[in-house]
């Protein structure tokens, strides 16, 4: 009953406003099966994927500064190669609990400032909590720990068995799994109903949001972030120390992969770790009868995924010599994403009657 | 004398191939360049070194304000380039500036037609300044390793940056950097060197007209004036006589945001109207033609204010924007805060605009109000602000001004 007023209320109040948007307001979508299958098939199932990484890069960990060797060393690099790669499934969802502890920013800044590491870890005096330490934490610090800190296996090895660096490496970990619990159990507690009732098409909707969210995470921090800011796009030259993960080194490649892939999933609807799609972007698109000059926009964004990722399926497993090696490899693949952009952000965004609600950042 | 007319020719030539909408109309007897190249006796006669050292030295003072390493009396010294005693001070890295006998206060509220006689405000304003570095002091350097929160100093994110605010949630070296735009540079440009009272003063127009040149130097006192007016804008440019190709980067202060304005597609133009204002008045200085420099003088008052204006407005909507959706989640106001901090000093720098006519549009009461209403809807300062606050701050402005709120907004 409640429903039906408001369906009468909307095409009343938009039809005072501009008339240049398409009037797509009123469409009987359903807005709430889509909802339901985001949260309850894609977001918490690819959060508790997330969480379990970290739950086995936990017990790595302990089991590394209980037993320090080779063998158990390598453990704790696979735990952390698999966390990373499922957090690429998680960082886009940055609403709700992740949006408030601003979840991405603690996680996955980088370059992560080593300088800064050290000194905390010789002196011991830090505080993970302040903003100006999200270069000092997450798997980009890990990265530095397990990879970066000294030039062989051994002095790494040997070095994170000393105390100090330990008991660092220990809090980063639990500090990731601690913030990812967070997130969860608010998924688990009201959030979830809030989420899947929050309905309409105000600013503060869910899908208007979720929507935005989704278009920051494509643009910023997968477009630009893991391939146009170290190709050089947005500077005088290429910055090759600026891809993810550069300790690792081979690993730059199969995270922009996972984030990808995880944005096409999205896109398409497909419950976590299946084939089987729900309602999504690409069926109300569909519902919607979006067409992009002869086919229907829903395809071409489709097309445009394919087309980007075979573009990085073809670059170096480590981006930095690809960038050092052939850059224009790592500029074509900037292209084709950045096409995305166009047909999402201008075109499905037009057609869902969804406002942009982020900007540039002024930048000073 | 006829190589000159062939040099300015040139440049006439040149500029009929560009685009007429925006070109001046046709003058007599003006030899108006393409470029702000002005030469007598075949050396240049433009000189504004003295406008490159201040910007220079407000440059690192501004930088040294956000270094926790910096003290109360540092910041003095710099700003004062003496010691608190009057002593001789090396505050600088670039040895030229310490070597200059320029300070960035002497200028601060200096200027001819809104202080000369009125030193208290002049004072205040000044010392308004110096009160910021003793906050930074006592309130942001001790905090660096707090989480802000109302009524508690400390950091914030904003995006990837962090931001250090006092426990009213203000940037103090924004406050310093945005305020320093109004009080040095806007005072110094409209109020003081393009004043007609200073550019006339003593025989300066009838030196002007016959060309009687300073003391060893190689322009008249009236074209020195103009140029140092000049140099307030564009004396750290790139090439400084097309300022206009590198605008908006050649500095953190009128230069930057003449470029931010004019990058915002309803108000482009803006740079190209003030560049050609500078360069049309210096060549009527030149050919003794009062009445044509004077109408660049009202064109520059406009469009100088209008750039402090629309900052002004633009921090104040971007800031209500950027309030979090949930008002006690205190970790989320980073991003307002800068704005709203930046607006804080565009708002400061208020009371320096003037319009065409030449009148002063902020009284110091007015632009005390605004700041105070911007301050007072709680004993928090920014964390309790309202969005109806800004907005009437906002109005307030623009209805002063030929934009509107939602043009200066994005």
């Amino acid at each position: 009953m409640k429903r039906g007023v408001l369906i009468i209320l909307i095409p009343m109040l938009f039809a005072c406003s501009e008339d240049e948007s398409p009037d797509t307001q009123n469409d009987n979508f359903d807005r709430q099966s889509m909802l339901v299958n985001w949260a309850d098939n894609i977001i918490i199932p690819s959060y508790k994927a997330y969480e379990n990484s970290l739950i086995a890069l936990q017990s790595a960990k302990n089991e590394f500064i209980a037993n320090p060797n080779i063998s158990s060393f390598s453990e704790l690099r696979i735990k952390w190669e698999e966390a990373y790669l499922n957090w690429q499934k998680v960082s886009m969802f940055q609403i709700g609990m992740a949006e408030q502890i601003t979840l991405r920013d603690f996680t996955n800044i980088y370059p992560c400032d080593k300088e800064e590491i050290e000194m905390a870890i010789v002196s011991g005096n830090y505080n993970l909590e302040l903003p100006s330490s999200r270069d000092m934490q997450g798997f980009p610090a890990l990265d530095y720990l397990l990879y970066g800190m000294a030039e062989s296996e051994n002095e790494l090895l040997q070095k994170l068995s000393q105390t100090a660096y330990s008991n660092y490496l220990s809090e980063l970990v639990e500090r990731l799994l601690f913030l990812s619990q967070s997130v969860i159990d608010n998924w688990e507690g009201d959030y979830h109903d809030q989420f899947v009732e929050n309905l309409g098409s105000d600013a503060g909707s869910s899908v208007n949001k979720m929507v935005n969210d989704y278009m920051f995470y494509y643009e910023k921090v997968l477009r630009a972030g893991k391939i146009g800011i170290p190709a050089g796009v947005f500077s005088s030259t290429s910055r090759s120390d600026l891809v993810e993960a550069p300790y690792r080194g081979d690993l730059s490649k199969a995270l922009c992969l996972s984030a990808l892939n995880a944005s096409i999933n999205f896109f398409h609807g497909r419950h976590y770790n299946s084939n089987e799609e729900g309602e999504s972007l690409k069926s109300y698109l569909d519902y919607l009868s979006t067409v992009s000059e002869t086919q229907s926009l829903s395809l071409s964004i489709a097309n445009q995924f394919d087309l980007s990722k075979e573009k990085i399926e073809g670059l170096n497993a480590d981006f930095a010599l690809q960038i050092q090696t052939d850059n224009a490899a790592m500029l074509e693949a900037y292209d084709e994403l950045q096409n995305n952009v166009v047909l999402m952000k201008v075109d499905m965004f037009q057609a869902m009657n969804i406002r942009v609600d982020y900007v540039d950042a002024d930048g000073d | 004398m006829a190589k000159y007319l062939l040099f300015f020719g040139f440049f006439i030539a040149l500029q009929s191939c560009s685009d007429d909408s925006d070109k001046p109309e046709p003058q007599p007897n003006i030899s108006n360049p393409q470029f702000y190249i002005f030469e007598r006796n075949g050396e240049s006669s433009v000189d504004f070194s003295g406008q490159t050292t201040r910007i220079l030295m407000a440059e690192e003072l501004v930088s040294a304000s956000k270094n926790f390493n910096s003290s109360e009396s540092g910041l003095l010294e710099m700003y004062r380039n003496e010691s608190v005693s009057g002593g001789d001070v090396d505050p600088f890295q670039d040895a030229d500036l310490n070597a200059s006998t320029k300070s960035i206060r002497s200028k601060v509220a200096a200027s001819n037609d809104l202080f000369s006689s009125n030193s208290s405000e002049s004072l205040e304003i000044k010392d308004f300044m110096e009160s910021l570095f003793f906050q930074l002091e006592v309130e942001i350097y001790p905090n660096e390793n707090q989480i802000a929160a109302p009524g508690q100093a400390g950091q914030l994110a904003d995006g990837s940056s962090t931001r250090y605010v006092s426990p009213a949630g203000l940037e103090y070296d924004q406050l310093l950097n945005k305020s320093l735009i109004g009080a040095l540079m806007v005072d110094q440009v409209l109020n003081n060197y393009l004043s007609p009272e200073v550019l006339d003063q003593n025989s300066n127009r009838e030196d002007n007209s016959n060309k009687v040149l300073s003391d060893g130097k190689n322009h008249t006192q009236m074209e020195h004036f103009w140029d140092e007016a000049y140099g307030y804008l564009y004396g750290t440019s790139a090439n400084s006589a097309n300022p206009n190709a590198s605008i908006g980067e050649d500095d953190n202060f009128l230069n930057k945001y003449i470029g931010r304005v004019d990058s915002d597609e309803d108000f482009v133009g803006i740079a190209h109207r003030i560049f050609e204002a500078f360069k049309l008045g210096r060549a009527a200085i030149l050919a003794n033609d009062y009445k044509l420099r004077d109408e660049q003088i009202a064109i520059l008052r406009s469009e100088i204010s209008n750039v402090i204006a629309i900052r002004a407005v633009h921090y104040m909507q971007q800031g209500k924007k950027a309030l979090p959706a949930d008002r006690n989640n205190y970790s989320a106001y980073g991003s307002a805060f800068h704005d709203l901090s930046e607006g804080y000093g565009f708002l400061y720098s208020l009371r320096f605009t003037r319009n065409a006519d030449g009148e002063v549009l902020f009284s110091r009461e007015e632009v005390d109000n605004l700041i105070s209403k911007l301050l007072s809807d709680g004993s928090n300062g920014f964390w309790d602000v309202k969005t109806e606050t800004l907005d009437e701050i906002s109005e307030s402005i623009s209805s002063k001004f030929n934009f509107t709120l939602a043009q200066a907004a994005e």
